[in-house]
């Protein structure tokens, strides 16, 4: 007994052992690990900072004729940019009631006056998204020294979402003209003054887009070796020129195509991509063909502060576009209503509508559309856009319905089905799809439809594609393989049976 | 019958417009503004009254020059009221409200205008030193505030005085764009002016500006030392004149001259000087041979002074040199000065070793108590021939086929 017990006694002993000794060597091994995990060594010269833009309202500076010094550039441009840095910061205070960042854009006389709304409004649960769209600042005044300006900024275009308690009690949009004084301190241009001088509620009044001669009968263009990558390193002048003739050939006058958000290079659009699209529109011009342009594809975020970074973005494409005389009309984004769950359907309504003022106040004749992905979301902002587009997967025999309903609530804008079409897949994933024979019969149904209601159209779409990212329709094969399927023209380049019924 | 036809006719026009006021009183609203006042002085308390015909009590939406916010009613005797709160009342410039009503809204604005009171005057001066000559000018800056830290109405006066010399003077400047200024121009002389402002009984404090002197004019220099002979030892000093600018004012210490000097071989030396109360001192040593110097002073891109020139005399004539110890020590010297005094420790002696025609070493020495000693060591210098030639003072000796062993 005596001996089993000192065993069991040693044992113990010998296992406490081995596991303190593990605990130290772990221990040990983690401190020195810790050690030596650290800021990768490039970073200490601090050589890769760079700036990134989080606020890029549209800027015109009036002519300079201000007293004092004669303003140079640079100055101007630092001036500009804390300027609009103290409006982003002020931004981002009113939303988050978190004095965050306020102290390098407003001295500490003019930053109290913003402290003391934040206290307000945090003691009385208000948040405020708020965004400038617009300035028209002059300079009133640059001192000697260059360390003190005076700026008057007209016509500031605001927009506001006021919530109490996390429910938006009020959306509104402002027009204000401000006087401000900065000063320069610490490298910092910072506001000394601000002195609202007018302000007034502000109605962006948007001429509608006369669009009596409107007549599409088109399809959705992506090229079959690279759908949902058009503009990238795979695009081939070639084989666009090749599809738009087959396109023209079947009888149509149109094609819709993508311009995807961050592919373009967002706020700062890349001039290589813009390109390629004039190439395209070019194109189609030499086919005969015109183009609906789809801004905004594969983008999801509608928040306030990124409206700015949006408006650039599309400033840009419209800019370098809307003079193509290939160029239909201007499709804000395709099937927004499919985020009003996720981001709140106010929030993308506001958003579209902002950007449909934004499309035409640099393009002014080019009619404006929204490509929404159902018939009951078509009415939505529908004295806003030129012509109402709507997609249709359902039930064939619904759509008549659809349709009188949707002219009775819009009786006086043109209608057009901007994607239809069905899957001619049936296989291990989906054993029950259609044929070829179903979609060649579903294709020709829906011609008559379009027919009897006067609709224009535009299908879904030309190719059968060997490859769908996963960002299209999610990674589910059942999906996946649905979409490779809708076109009008098999992987081996041999036309369906649906081909036929491509046009009416 | 006309008469009674205008007469119909204007009966007519006020039934209808009657009926349009009637009209337009049924499309608006339950709400009224009551409180008709628009403007209203900063810092007084502000309260918006509407009248109102429902129980509903919406809220206020209001936003000054600094931010937003939605402020809560009280109801009294069928009144709401709405106390704008004070971080709004204590703020000039437009207030915009818009009453958050269910059905629908109303919406206006009121000016909260600026009093004519000045709690601070916000000063700014800069540049802070200026030249003399009455074409560089300081800008004074400045911003009037009241208690609330507002800027005060455009068009307010604000006075700007400076004292300079015996000149006191005051301006009247106008504030506009919330801020006043002017330029101060600076007098033909250099000094300081002092600068303050004044705005309804409140005035500023005391702010320096430094006239500097203008750039400096020509000038001349000259040279002084204990005597004239080129004895390697003694020091000349250059003096510049009083170095001024062109009004007469003397320029800045500190002022960076240098003296270039130029001699008998085109060679050039250089020295250098600040100025104190504008004249620069600097210094070079006498050289050790005969030579004239050319002296020419600058202060870099500006100005330049007159030429100078300086002569100085041999003081060694000649000097001895004796071979010893199988020809492996040469003595150089006496060496001695303009009064056979000898010459001071240190004059440059050079001695040249040749063999078969080409120049092996050289070396150089300097005298102690007259005399330069040279020793040849075997180890270096083989047994021989060996020409010699010693050079000091501007003087050059030579021996040929020296035999060394």
């Amino acid at each position: 007994m005596v001996g089993l017990n000192k065993n069991i006694l040693r044992s113990i002993l010998i296992a406490s052992y081995i596991m303190i000794v593990a605990l130290i060597i772990s221990g040990v091994s983690a401190l020195f690990s810790y050690l030596n995990t650290g800021a990768d060594r490039s970073t200490m010269l601090h050589t890769e900072i760079q700036k990134v833009e989080q606020y890029l309202p549209k800027i015109d500076w009036e002519p300079l004729q201000n007293e004092g010094r004669s303003m140079d550039n640079q100055t101007l441009n630092a001036l500009q940019s804390n300027y609009l840095d103290a409006w982003y910061v002020k931004q981002i205070a009113y939303k988050t009631n978190k004095p965050a960042g306020i102290k390098d854009y407003y001295t500490d006389s003019a930053r109290e006056n913003l402290y003391r709304f934040i206290e307000l409004n945090k003691a009385e649960d208000i948040t405020i998204e708020a965004t400038t769209l617009k300035h028209n600042p002059t300079l009133e005044f640059f001192s000697e020294d260059g360390q003190m300006a005076v700026i008057t900024d007209r016509n500031v275009i605001e927009y506001k979402r006021v919530f109490k308690a996390e429910n938006v009690i009020l959306e509104t949009t402002e027009t204000s003209n401000y006087k401000m004084v900065f000063l320069l301190e610490d490298g910092f241009w910072r506001i000394r003054h601000l002195v609202k001088e007018q302000a007034e509620t502000y109605d962006a009044k948007t001429e509608p887009i006369s669009v009596d001669n409107l007549n599409i009968k088109g399809i959705n263009y992506y090229p079959q070796a690279n759908p949902w990558n058009m503009f990238g390193d795979e695009f081939s002048a070639d084989t666009i020129s090749k599809d738009f003739k087959i396109i023209k050939d079947a009888g149509l006058n149109s094609v819709r195509l993508f311009v995807q958000y961050e592919d373009f290079g967002k706020e700062y659009v890349n001039p290589k991509k813009l390109e390629k699209l004039k190439e395209t529109l070019d194109l189609a011009e030499a086919h005969n063909l015109k183009v609906v342009l789809t801004l905004f594809d594969f983008y999801g975020d509608y928040s306030v502060m990124s409206w700015t970074l949006n408006q650039r973005h599309a400033e840009t494409i419209v800019e370098a576009v809307k003079d193509h005389s290939a160029l239909l009309a201007w499709d804000i984004k395709n099937e927004p209503n499919l985020d009003f769950e996720s981001r709140q359907k106010a929030v993308v309504i506001a958003w579209l509508d902002n950007m449909i003022d934004l499309v035409k106040s640099v393009d002014s004749i080019h009619p404006v559309t929204i490509g929404w992905s159902n018939t009951q979301s078509a009415s939505i902002l529908k004295d806003k856009v030129d012509f109402i587009s709507f997609h249709y997967y359902e039930d064939l025999e619904h759509l008549d319905d659809a349709i009188k309903t949707m002219k009775t609530e819009i009786p006086n804008k043109p209608l057009v089905l901007q994607e239809f079409g069905i899957s001619s897949y049936s296989g291990f994933w989906k054993p029950l799809g259609s044929s070829d024979e179903d979609q060649a019969n579903y294709h020709k149904k829906i011609q008559e439809q379009i027919a009897a209601n006067n609709l224009q159209f535009m299908s879904w779409t030309l190719y059968d594609f060997t490859d769908v990212p996963t960002d299209v329709v999610g990674s589910r094969p059942w999906r996946r393989n649905t979409q490779k399927h809708f076109g009008f023209i098999d992987k081996n380049g041999a036309k369906k049976a649906s081909f036929k019924y491509i046009s009416n | 019958m006309p008469l009674k036809r205008t007469y119909l006719f204007l009966l007519g026009l006020i039934l209808l417009s009657s009926f349009a006021v009637i009209q337009q009183n049924e499309t608006i609203n339950t709400f009224e503004l009551l409180t008709t006042q628009t403007d209203f002085k900063v810092g007084t308390n502000i309260v918006l009254k509407f009248s109102i015909s429902e129980v509903e009590q919406p809220l206020l939406y209001c936003s000054n020059s600094y931010g937003s916010t939605v402020i809560s009613s009280t109801l009294k005797n069928n009144t709401l009221e709405y106390f704008i709160p004070e971080n709004i009342t204590k703020k000039i410039g437009v207030v915009n409200w818009k009453l958050l009503a269910k059905n629908e809204s109303i919406s206006g604005q009121f000016n909260i205008n600026p009093k004519a009171e000045i709690a601070t005057l916000e000063t700014y001066i800069g540049p802070p030193s200026i030249e003399a000559g009455g074409t560089d000018y300081t800008m004074l800056v400045v911003i009037p505030t009241d208690s609330l830290d507002n800027p005060v109405p455009t068009n307010t006066l604000v006075k700007a005085k400076h004292q300079f010399l015996a000149s006191e003077e005051t301006n009247d400047i106008y504030t506009k764009n919330l801020i006043s200024w002017r330029n101060m121009y600076s007098k033909k002389e250099s000094g300081r002016m002092l600068v303050s402002s004044e705005s309804l009984g409140i005035n500023s404090k005391e702010f320096t500006i430094n006239v500097m002197p203008a750039i400096p004019t020509d000038f001349k220099i000259s040279a002084s030392r204990p005597h004239d002979y080129a004895d390697g030892n003694q020091i000349t000093s250059f003096t510049t004149s009083i170095i001024k600018d062109k009004q007469n004012n003397v320029i800045s210490d500190g002022t960076f001259v240098t003296f270039f000097i130029t001699n008998s071989e085109g060679n050039i030396l250089k020295t250098t000087g600040t100025t104190i109360d504008g004249v620069a001192t600097s210094k070079m040593i006498h050289p050790d041979y005969k030579d004239t110097w050319n002296i020419k002073a600058y202060v870099d891109g500006m100005a330049e002074s007159d030429n100078i020139s300086l002569n100085y005399k041999q003081v060694i004539e000649d000097f001895d040199v004796t071979f010893s110890d199988q020809n492996r020590t040469i003595i150089v010297g006496p060496l001695q000065s303009f009064m056979q005094q000898m010459i001071p420790d240190g004059l440059h002696v050079k001695l040249k070793i040749y063999q078969n025609e080409k120049l092996i070493n050289t070396i150089t020495k300097t005298s102690f108590n007259g005399y330069v000693n040279f020793k040849l060591k075997p180890a270096i210098y083989n047994n021989g021939t060996y020409n010699f030639s010693i050079e000091t003072a501007g003087l050059s000796k030579e021996f040929k086929s020296k035999e060394l062993w």
